[in-house]
């Protein structure tokens, strides 16, 4: 039983750690480009929403996700993504219903806007492929806007 | 003059380093300067990645975490009232939110199997391949089966230089001079599963 400490022995370990976690487990490739795109939006006060699921796709392997549904609080996002040859058209459905307004961001193609219905349903049709974020400006009593994580579509 | 034109022009946060520089970010990226954030969203995402994965998140769910994190952080820009905490507060949020997020994350989507071979395992090791060394592939194992705290005090250690252990210290409720007997006996508890990996 060893008490006392070996330091030499330790920072041999520490320098074999350090390396496998450096070469197996780095960030992903392109993870800074994407918080940073992220969080390029004019609204300051914004409330992330989160994978509703464990995610069945990771945001960079997803080719066609079909349904995803974020939230936040009492806010739920559901969205159906149909590729269209090049695009995307993007089925939405928002709970609480509500004539919210929608922006979909795409990376280096900015964003398209359209305003959910009564029934908090919106389509947007012909949205580019690629990293995308979706944004949602609640219209209730007190504003708020909702942001997901981006997912590349 | 020329000097000092060339003073006002370059970032106030230029040739400061560690948690100086972080905070002359927090505070330029308060008033508005969108190269700040960008500046500790690509020099600070490394250490939110790390606790998130020592947190035991898988790679595609700590992805997710790093971004609510930064999200966070423009939330909070104005609240936070001491910007030199920026890297504890970092720490601190990340792992609330992993935990948040674990506790969550239990209910699987049935996936059709061509799909499922794709997924990274719930232990978030990485493809097997990979380790073409064995003794890697043995101490790889071994690192996750140590305790989480192990796994993440180490990952941290790992990017000592970049963050301050003080940080580290308050952000993990660990008295200050305890990180390093603790770090210590992480390493003995990695040694000794190694060892058992190996069958010496």
């Amino acid at each position: 039983m060893k008490t006392q400490h070996h330091s030499a022995e330790d920072d041999a370990m520490m320098a074999k750690v350090a390396r496998l976690v450096n070469e197996l487990d780095p960030p992903p490739a392109g993870l800074i480009e994407r918080a940073q795109f992220a969080i390029a939006i004019d609204d300051i006060d914004v409330e992330a929403a989160r994978w509703a699921d464990a995610r069945p796709l990771a945001g960079v392997r997803s080719g066609a996700p079909g349904t995803i549904t974020f939230f936040v609080g009492d806010l739920t996002v559901m969205v159906n993504v149909t590729r269209t040859g090049e695009r995307h058209r993007i089925d939405g459905w928002l709970v609480p219903a509500g004539e919210h307004g929608v922006e979909v961001r795409v990376a280096d193609h900015g964003s398209t806007e359209t305003t959910a219905d009564e029934g908090g349903r919106f389509v947007l049709t012909e949205v580019p492929r690629g990293t995308t974020q979706i944004l949602v400006r609640m219209k209730a009593d007190r504003p708020r806007t909702v942001v997901t994580p981006t997912v590349v579509l | 003059m020329t000097e000092l034109r060339t003073a006002s022009m370059s970032p106030p946060w230029e040739g400061l380093e560690g948690r100086d520089r972080y905070a002359a970010c927090l505070v330029a990226a308060r008033s508005g300067d969108r190269r700040a954030l960008d500046v500790l969203v690509a020099e600070l995402t490394p250490l939110v990645w790390h606790v998130a994965r020592g947190n035991g998140l898988d790679r595609s769910t700590a992805e997710d975490v790093v971004q609510t994190v930064w999200l966070a952080l423009l939330r909070h820009l104005d609240r936070l009232t001491e910007p030199r905490a920026l890297v504890g507060w970092l720490i601190t949020t990340t792992r609330r939110e992993a935990n948040r997020t674990r506790r969550r994350g239990t209910t699987n989507v049935e996936l059709p199997p061509e799909l499922a071979e794709q997924l990274p395992g719930g232990d978030g090791l990485p493809e097997p391949e990979v380790l073409r060394d064995e003794r890697d592939r043995q101490l790889w194992a071994a690192f996750h089966r140590l305790p989480q705290r192990c796994q993440e005090l180490l990952r941290m250690t790992v990017l000592a230089g970049r963050v301050e252990y003080r940080a580290v210290a308050e952000a993990m409720h660990m008295p200050h001079g305890s990180i390093g007997p603790t770090r210590g006996r992480c390493l003995s508890s990695l040694r000794s599963l190694y060892d058992g990996e190996a069958g010496r």
